[in-house]
């Protein structure tokens, strides 16, 4: 038989699948007709742009294009697997409609609110957006502008943005939209253990007899982890699944024990669980005593919501809502033990034999257990509390910080920890869990940037939901948007975001590759540089910092987020926009630029541009003569050497597949807190939590308190938003994929048969979904991939023609200001 | 968009499946188009698949990824021939 070209290119493709997946394949190393180089295409790594797993690709490039992408074989997350979304990197990239000129609303050849969008220079665009910024700066000082980036920002240019706004511009008002997806989990990373982050790593998945998802449907989100978890569930039999949630999905289908609960529960099944473990005498009293301390929380916090709301106003906890007062074993014994099974069954619908099935896996000492999560938790108006909880119960039975003990955070994009919480994008944050409102650690800040002491503001700035509030209110007056689509992605949007985009008062420019609908709501929008348009950095859930070289051109005139930043800084001179008394005291900063003093100090523009390596364009370095990227990274790591956020020099970061921090003396760190595999912890401690002084972990008393809303007689359903597996978040990029927007053109309502049949609803009738805050029409689906119960919908959130979030609520957590996108109350009308 | 002309995709996957099932979802693959089974072990199946542009196949897999008894369909190696034009580019 005679092997055709295809053939042989065939048989190598399928022996690398088999090799990936450990299948001893016959395949052997036939030459390809023509030499492999006959298909011209140079491949680099990369790590994906999409979801916060941090998966390792090869990219493809061929004519300056980038044509293909696959699973890095040497990449520790992912081992040579992609999701479905990596067929889509080498099309993001490429949508008709992309941005390749800068914008600008005019009317007669001049700037105007209500103009049409005009391609615009550069020049000009930075021209009139330093116009309208520095206008309200003089109006109303520093606190009237503002900026909204992401976790899809690449490590520098969060650190950029920082630089800017914060010693720039004296404005704290910058926050990531990682605000909405996982601001709950860092604060109590914060609150529990003193420092952000997990402190295990994926390898828990190969080490753990017992997974629990909390409200996570990881067979979708977080694909390639759900293929680690099937196969330790699969290879090793007396590994256990148990999948919680408010309906049943794909993620559901491996459970053993899977369980659906009423919308807010899950925080009296965590206090159960405990109680449980407390009440049959299985508290690791060893651990609990040498490295925990008990604390009560305030309670009646209130759920975030505008200050007249009656919620807030008759919230008695709400103005110190993340109190915390000393406490004790048995007084927090005594509290949970009003969590019975009972009363706890009741109140969450789950069954009294599940919930104990559940805290059985947690209570016994022989089984290890990961727990996982995203936005079940996180997007909860006790999202903060629901992480404490979870810690509670690892920290009583000592079930963390060793290989398969692990509470895990999953994040939702792909630098949510490298860029907004480890260079702190968030508006009370600074690098490496350094925080504005303390002294000491501004001054750190204004030396490692070499800046006037006392420069740095030390109010936080307005979080997402809050930015949104003050542009609707005028207070808000110059806003700058970038590698995010909040319109679409905002709570309440109709009511609190589009008016404030849309106020006279405001100018709202928006840095996008594509004509999202904030672009659009916009009155300039600047074409962005995507992936691996730019040379870029990324932080994912692990720990694992991972680097990227810039591989093709953007198009057009497109720039990258971090020239923008540097470019615009240009326009500014430090006597325009510093107080007068600070320069007076150091007046060697006067008649500077602020691109001068923030990226020209000598230390940011240390590394020529000869440093770089030749085989790959950077133009950033070329435009501004010195290696930009290198230079931030080394300055920003400045903040973590030394504080238990250690990074490697920079270059290493662009030969291996990523390391996980802390990374001293060459080597990562797997596992935090623990001796042995953490440089901190000292010979014969054992475990410590150092992010605390008294190196003790915090177990905290907190209630179950209800959602903001709730279904009542009226708005009788609850509604939960979330994604699905074809599309990433507001689907800017992927709903561009046209294959993919075939597979799935529209969102639907996924709704239970019967709540259809009584409203007098068929599959697939078109409908109109009601809250208080507004509506949407659309589709019913009462079949497919997600199985809702009796009294609870679902709508994706990718679509931008049926905006569900103008129906949410913009409640919020008060400790950590995430919005709770999981409950609220609408009603479901027929068309 | 990227898609080249004259360009083939080959590109190869692995299905996870509930092990009881490998067989009745190796069925179910064949059905698909320009999809061959290479490999199928116990809870795993390897498939290559081939189409004119990266998006069909993504798309052919994001439909298996969602089959019954799948519990994941990830990619793993793509290969873009584009001989037919490379010839022609020497011509």
């Amino acid at each position: 038989m005679t092997l055709t070209r295809r053939d042989i290119l065939k048989m190598q493709a399928a022996s690398v699948a088999a090799a990936a997946v450990g299948i001893a394949s016959k395949a052997t190393a036939q030459p390809v007709p023509g030499g492999a180089d006959a298909l011209q295409i140079k491949w680099s790594k990369a790590p994906c742009r999409f979801c916060g797993t941090g998966c390792g690709v090869m990219v493809g490039v061929k004519k300056g294009k980038v044509v293909a992408t696959h699973g890095d074989v040497k990449a520790e997350v992912n081992r040579g697997l992609n999701c479905v979304k990596g067929y889509f990197l080498s099309k993001i990239m490429y949508g008709n409609d992309r941005l390749t000129r800068p914008l600008l609303r005019k009317r007669n050849g001049v700037y105007a609110k209500d103009g049409a969008f005009e391609p615009v220079s550069w020049d000009e665009a930075f021209a009139v957006m330093a116009e309208k910024c520095k206008a309200a700066l003089a109006k109303k000082g520093p606190e009237s502008v503002g900026m909204f980036g992401s976790g899809q920002w690449t490590i520098w240019e969060g650190y950029a943005a920082s630089k800017f706004m914060r010693a720039g511009l004296r404005s704290n008002n910058l926050d990531p939209n990682a605000r909405h997806c996982m601001a709950s989990a860092a604060a109590a990373f914060m609150r529990t253990f003193g420092i952000d982050e997990p402190m295990g790593c994926y390898d828990d998945f190969e080490h753990a007899d017992a997974f629990v998802l909390w409200g996570s449907n990881m067979a979708e989100m977080h694909p390639i982890l759900w293929t680690r978890l099937t196969d330790r569930r699969l290879s090793h039999p007396h590994v256990r699944v148990a999948v919680l949630s408010t309906f049943t999905h794909r993620s559901s289908d491996l459970a053993d024990l899977p369980i659906i609960f009423k919308p807010g529960t899950d925080l009296a099944i965590l206090n159960y669980i405990a109680h449980y473990i407390i009440s049959t005498g299985r508290v690791n009293r060893d651990f609990v005593d040498r490295h925990t301390t008990f604390m009560t929380g305030a309670t009646d916090i209130g759920y975030g919501l505008r200050p007249e709301d009656p919620r807030e106003k008759s919230a008695t906890g709400a103005a110190k809502a993340g109190a915390m007062t000393p406490s004790d074993f048995e007084s927090y014994k005594k509290f949970v033990s009003d969590y019975t099974v009972e009363k706890v069954a009741k109140l969450s619908g789950v069954e009294e034999s599940q919930l104990k099935a559940l805290a059985e896996l947690y209570a016994d000492p022989k089984k290890k257990v990961m727990s996982l999560w995203t936005m079940g938790f996180n997007q909860h108006v006790r999202g903060v509390w629901a992480n404490h909880l979870v810690y509670n119960i690892h920290l009583l039975t000592g079930k963390i910080a060793e290989p398969g003990n692990s509470p895990f955070s999953l994040t939702g994009q792909p630098s949510a920890c490298g860029t907004a919480r480890e260079v702190g994008t968030f508006a009370h944050r600074l690098p490496a869990d350094t925080v504005v409102t303390n002294p000491a650690h501004r001054k750190q800040a204004e030396e490692i940037w070499k800046l006037p002491p006392g420069l740095l503001p030390g109010k936080p700035g307005y979080h997402a939901v809050l930015q949104d509030r003050m542009l609707r209110d005028g207070k808000l007056n110059f806003y700058w948007i970038q590698v995010n689509n909040n319109l679409q992605a905002a709570p309440n949007s109709a009511n609190e975001t589009y008016p404030g985009y849309r106020n006279p008062e405001n100018f709202i420019v928006v840095s996008d590759a594509y004509p999202t609908v904030t672009a659009m709501a916009a009155d300039l929008i600047l074409p962005t540089a995507m992936w691996v348009e730019k040379e870029g950095a990324y932080g994912n859930a692990e720990r694992r910092t991972h680097f990227w070289h810039q591989l093709v051109d953007a198009p057009g005139e497109a720039r990258s987020d971090l020239w923008q930043i540097m470019e615009f800084a240009k326009r500014f001179k430090t006597d325009e926009v510093w107080p007068k008394k600070i320069l007076d005291a150091d007046p060697a900063y006067k008649g500077k630029t602020l691109f001068d003093v923030l990226f020209r100090n000598g230390t940011v523009d240390r590394y020529p541009a000869a440093h770089l390596d030749q085989a790959y364009e950077n133009h950033e370095a070329k435009d501004f003569g010195f290696y930009v990227q290198k230079g931030l990274f080394e300055e920003y790591a400045a903040f973590g050497r030394g504080h238990g956020h250690d990074l490697a020099p920079f270059d290493t970061y662009h030969d291996v597949r990523g390391l996980r921090w802390p990374v001293v003396n060459g080597r990562e760190t797997r596992w935090r807190f623990r001796e042995g595999h953490d440089p901190y912890v000292k010979k014969g401690e054992g475990i410590r939590f150092y992010g605390r002084k008294d190196g003790r972990a915090v177990i905290l008393g907190v209630p179950y308190e209800p959602p903001a809303e709730s279904p009542d007689k009226e708005y009788d359903l609850w509604l939960v938003t979330g994604r699905v597996l074809e599309h990433w978040h507001s689907g800017s990029m992927t709903m561009r994929v046209p294959e993919l927007y075939r597979a799935f053109p529209g969102a639907r309502c996924f709704m239970h048969a019967d709540d259809a049949r009584e409203r007098g609803i068929n599959q697939g009738a078109e409908i109109r979904i009601v809250s208080r805050r507004g509506s949407i029409r659309t589709r019913v689906e009462t079949r497919g991939r997600n199985r809702m119960p009796y009294g609870v919908v679902f709508v994706p959130w990718f679509d931008a023609s049926q905006l569900i979030n103008k129906v949410t609520l913009d409640a919020t957590d008060p400790i950590s200001k995430q919005t709770d996108f999981k409950k609220c109350a609408v009603k479901i009308e027929r068309v | 968009m990227t898609d080249l002309p004259h360009e083939h995709h080959i590109s190869s996957a692995v299905v996870s499946v509930m092990p009881q099932f490998s067989e009745a979802v190796a069925g179910w693959l064949e059905t698909f188009p320009d999809t061959e089974i290479h490999h199928i072990v116990p809870g795993k199946i390897v498939i290559v698949m081939e189409g004119p542009s990266a998006g069909v196949i993504g798309e052919r897999l994001t439909q298996i990824a969602l089959g019954d008894h799948v519990l994941s369909a990830n990619m793993v190696y793509e290969i873009i021939d584009t001989e037919a034009e490379d010839e022609e580019g020497e011509e």
